[in-house]
């Protein structure tokens, strides 16, 4: 059994709602030490929820109306510290640590700079223009340590005239056409929801990212600035668009669940309230299986879907005729049915089916962390599986500032008169002020 | 520069996305990647776009796009030449990346139990649908239907019509990255001490993990014992795209209802709002008078207009553009971040750059795709030493 690939690897992280955080989740499920530092005096928004200032009752309809920032607290419940019961915070944050600073204020810049004499990466997904102001570019780091890695992920670059455009990822990738291609073919763009896949993406690049810059210095010794913007992390996934276009200057039109060749392709109904099933049949023999599952002789007669052609030329038809046969039957049931045939079929899982799902769980993905006062909880585990390093969370999610003292006191050895002195200032400790709260 | 990669041997036996973009985002860097494609090519030279819709196996867009600064060779793999052509190719590398069903590679004799005998410093990493364990560890597996039991598709669309899946290839995409950094971390390892690894990678497991919502909401379903909708759009307050004078904009302007008032420059309606009361949860009537207004602001102003406002006031704000809008946007533009290559077949063509800047080590001077086999004489005969009347006999028996 094998240590973890990133072990002793030191992580200091700014980092705010959904990409950054994501860059340390990988980082330090593989074995870096992460170490979140967060202020206590202001909130940042969107990452523990702490400007959420719901009632339990405000929160439930808030989950009822959608929307990615709803707050989701363990039965709804904000307690009396909302901040270290943020789902969105929670699921991310396992394996790191938190220590409270706010690097604004010269105590603050201080303590930080001192911990980033001892880190081998530092990691920041805000506005470039905040790490400006807080003097903490990459010119400025080097100083401190020539052999950091600094990885910079700002929304759309460091320079350019989007410099401080903020967004989150549904902003992103509306700016660079994705959300545009992936819109209904019926409907216009008000229909086609957010998606956050912007995040999703720079989140695992920018850590690939973080493995080159280390690579490199091993190899030279030299630090560097990493800069990864998401609207630019997100390009190589809309190379194909992006190529037809520079190939016929063809403007991708939505594409909804269609899909270049295949036919029939999409999600069909299934027996219950919201349930699909998704089929992709690329072959004139996973046609005829799927139309005997069904039984639906009358699709596999049709002369408009005989042949893979003609099937995309009246993929419309098809859908519509398709889905009447789908609409009877059990999803799950269905599913099992088409891959015994051969048909690529998969059922639609929302997050409590997600939460049930016989093949995750047999592969060990949900795993358990218990925080102290907050239960014991599942949550989503590793997207990679080593074979020789078995892998599990090591820390539970941790609370604001929950590791203060590790941090000024064993690793940046602060005295404990100066520590107390920081925490007298209101700069240190595991509450945000009441000022930050809007209750000053 | 050769890039921070630079010295890493890599050898590809993957097709269409995720292998391809794994091998690919290790070759901007400087990685040397080998890709063997079976003698047909991989599929994804069939997939398009193609100039003038017109198809060629050197000419599709989807290849073109994933296997740039790579080197290709032909080869059958289910041959026991090939086989055995394929672990001596395997000797001479750092990482193995490769996406046949699981239990085809061992029986075809380059399994990770055969490929790391006395190797313990290999890094080889297998992509399949769902992975090399579990009850649909033989299932088949697509990126529609990989979204749908794995990731965000039923929460993304509208509440009231079909759940919609995220654009293109998306999950293999992710797949692909994630992949490219699992390697990666595992070679640090190996460089480091020795210790090499076998990576298993289920694109629905990634979808499980990935960040676009899935791993959010699981949480929040596991605290809460509900699960997520797909909203409707008008649910919240001035959020969401809406359409303004001249196309579609997505503004989170209902977050606070000031700077909603400031935005459409309608202070007088301050009046009508009820103090301490979220936005989405004021009176019926109050959430009318402030959207309409809202729209009609918007449908008073262009939508650059509109998100440059916007962003004065910290709004959080985009715009849903087009691909031709991206690809003639000043921004990326003023950042040079498109690359022009030559290609021998394709010609010339604008590609998407770098999509990270590093300042001490920059990637590698971007070379084309391959032609299909460009290198089987290079590999073959100057590489692994095979004569030339060797390589004819293989190259007629279809080994390469």
């Amino acid at each position: 059994m094998a240590k973890l690939p990133l072990e002793g690897i030191r992580v200091a992280a700014i980092t705010v709602v959904w990409a950054g955080p994501h860059v340390t989740q990988l980082l330090a499920e593989w074995g870096a030490e992460v170490i979140r530092v967060e202020p206590i005096n202001s909130v940042q928004r969107n990452s523990r929820g702490a400007e959420n200032r719901m009632t339990r009752e405000q929160a439930i309809a808030a989950a009822v109306i959608g929307g990615a920032g709803a707050p989701s607290w363990p039965d709804y419940e904000p307690g009396d510290d909302p901040w270290n019961r943020s789902a969105a915070f929670n699921s991310h944050s396992r394996n790191k640590r938190s220590m409270t600073c706010d690097v604004m204020s010269p105590e603050g810049r201080e303590a930080f700079l001192k911990l980033i004499e001892v880190c081998d990466v530092f990691i920041e997904n805000n506005v470039p223009e905040t790490i400006e102001k807080a003097g903490l570019t990459w010119e400025a780091l080097r100083e401190v340590n020539p052999q950091l890695i600094m990885l910079r992920m700002p929304a759309f670059g460091l320079d350019g005239p989007y410099k401080n455009y903020r967004g989150f990822g549904t902003h992103v990738e509306g700016m660079i056409g994705h959300h545009y291609l992936r819109g209904y073919r019926d409907a216009d763009p008000s229909y086609t929801g957010d998606a956050f896949t912007a995040d999703g993406i720079a989140g695992v690049l920018g850590a690939l990212a973080v493995t080159m810059g280390l690579r490199h210095r091993r190899r030279t010794g030299e630090g560097q600035q990493i800069e990864m913007p998401l609207a630019q992390a997100f390009l190589p996934v809309l190379g194909e668009f992006i190529l037809d276009y520079t190939m016929n200057g063809r403007v991708t039109p939505p594409q909804g669940n269609t899909h270049p060749s295949h036919a029939p392709h999409g999600v069909y109904p299934c027996i219950g309230d919201d349930q699909w099933i998704a089929i992709d049949v690329a072959t004139d023999e996973q046609f005829a299986a799927l139309c005997e599952t069904l039984d639906a002789t009358a699709l596999a007669s049709d002369e408009r879907f005989a042949g893979t052609e003609a099937r995309w030329l009246n993929r419309d038809a098809l859908d519509a005729a398709l889905g009447a046969f789908t609409a009877p039957r059990e999803k799950e049931q269905l599913f099992h049915e088409l891959q015994a045939v051969g048909v690529p079929a998969a059922p639609t899982h929302d997050e409590l089916e997600a939460l049930a799902d016989e093949h995750l769980n047999a592969r060990g993905f949900f795993q358990e962390a218990t925080i102290e006062g907050i239960g014991t909880h599942r949550y989503p585990g590793m997207t990679i599986e080593m074979a020789n390093t078995p892998n599990e969370i090591r820390l539970p999610p941790p609370k604001l500032g929950e590791h203060n003292e590790y941090v000024y006191l064993d690793l940046l050895g602060y005295s404990r008169d100066e520590y107390e002195s920081l925490i007298e200032r209101g700069l240190v400790g595991t509450r945000y002020t009441p000022e930050a709260l809007g209750e000053g | 520069m050769a890039g921070p990669l630079e010295g890493i041997r890599v050898l590809e036996l993957a097709r269409n996305v995720a292998g391809p973009f794994a091998g690919n985002l290790l070759a901007d860097y400087g990685a040397e990647v080998l890709k063997v494609e079976p003698p047909t090519g991989d599929p994804a030279r069939l997939a398009g776009p193609f100039p003038g819709d017109d198809p060629h196996p050197e000419k599709s867009g989807l290849f073109l796009h994933l296997n740039t600064n790579k080197r290709s060779i032909t080869l059958d793999p289910s041959t026991a030449e090939g086989g055995d052509l394929v672990r001596r190719l395997a000797a001479g590398v750092d990482i193995v990346i490769e996406d046949f069903a699981p239990g085809q590679a061992a029986q075809w004799g380059f399994g990770w139990e055969t490929l790391s005998e006395g190797r313990a410093d290999l890094v080889m990493a297998s992509i399949t649908p769902f992975g090399q364990s579990g009850p649909y560890r033989d299932y088949l597996g697509t990126e529609i239907t990989l979204q749908a039991i794995g990731g965000p598709l039923i929460n993304t669309g509208h509440g009231e019509k079909e759940p919609l899946k995220l654009g293109g290839n998306v999950a293999h995409y992710h797949a692909g990255v994630t992949t490219a950094f699992a390697v990666m971390a595992a070679q640090l390892r190996a460089e480091l001490d020795g210790e090499g690894d076998y990576i298993d990678i289920s694109v629905q497991q990634c979808q499980a993990g990935f960040r676009d919502r899935r791993t959010i909401f699981v949480t929040a379903a596991s605290y809460t014992g509900t699960a997520r909708n797909r909203p409707v759009p008008g649910a919240r307050l001035a959020t969401g795209v809406r359409e303004c004078r001249n196309g579609y904009v997505n503004v989170m302007a209902g977050r606070s209802i000031d700077s909603l008032l400031i935005l459409i420059e309608r202070p007088d309606l301050f009046a009508v709002v009820e103090p301490d009361v979220p936005p989405n949860q004021q009176p019926a009537t109050v959430i009318e008078t402030l959207e309409t207004a809202y729209g009609e602001w918007l449908m008073e102003h262009d939508k650059h207009d509109v998100i440059a406002r916007g962003q004065e006031l910290r709004i959080l704000c985009g715009a849903v553009l087009t691909i031709e809008d991206l690809l003639t946007d000043p921004h990326y533009r003023d950042r040079d971040v498109w690359d022009t290559l030559e290609h021998p077949v394709a010609g010339a063509l604008e590609y998407p750059g770098a999509p990270l800047l590093m300042s001490a080590s920059p990637r590698a001077e971007p070379r084309p795709a391959p032609l299909l086999g460009e290198h089987n004489e290079a590999v073959y005969g100057d590489e692994l030493g095979i004569d030339r009347d060797e390589l004819t006999r293989l190259n007629a028996a279809g080994v390469v």
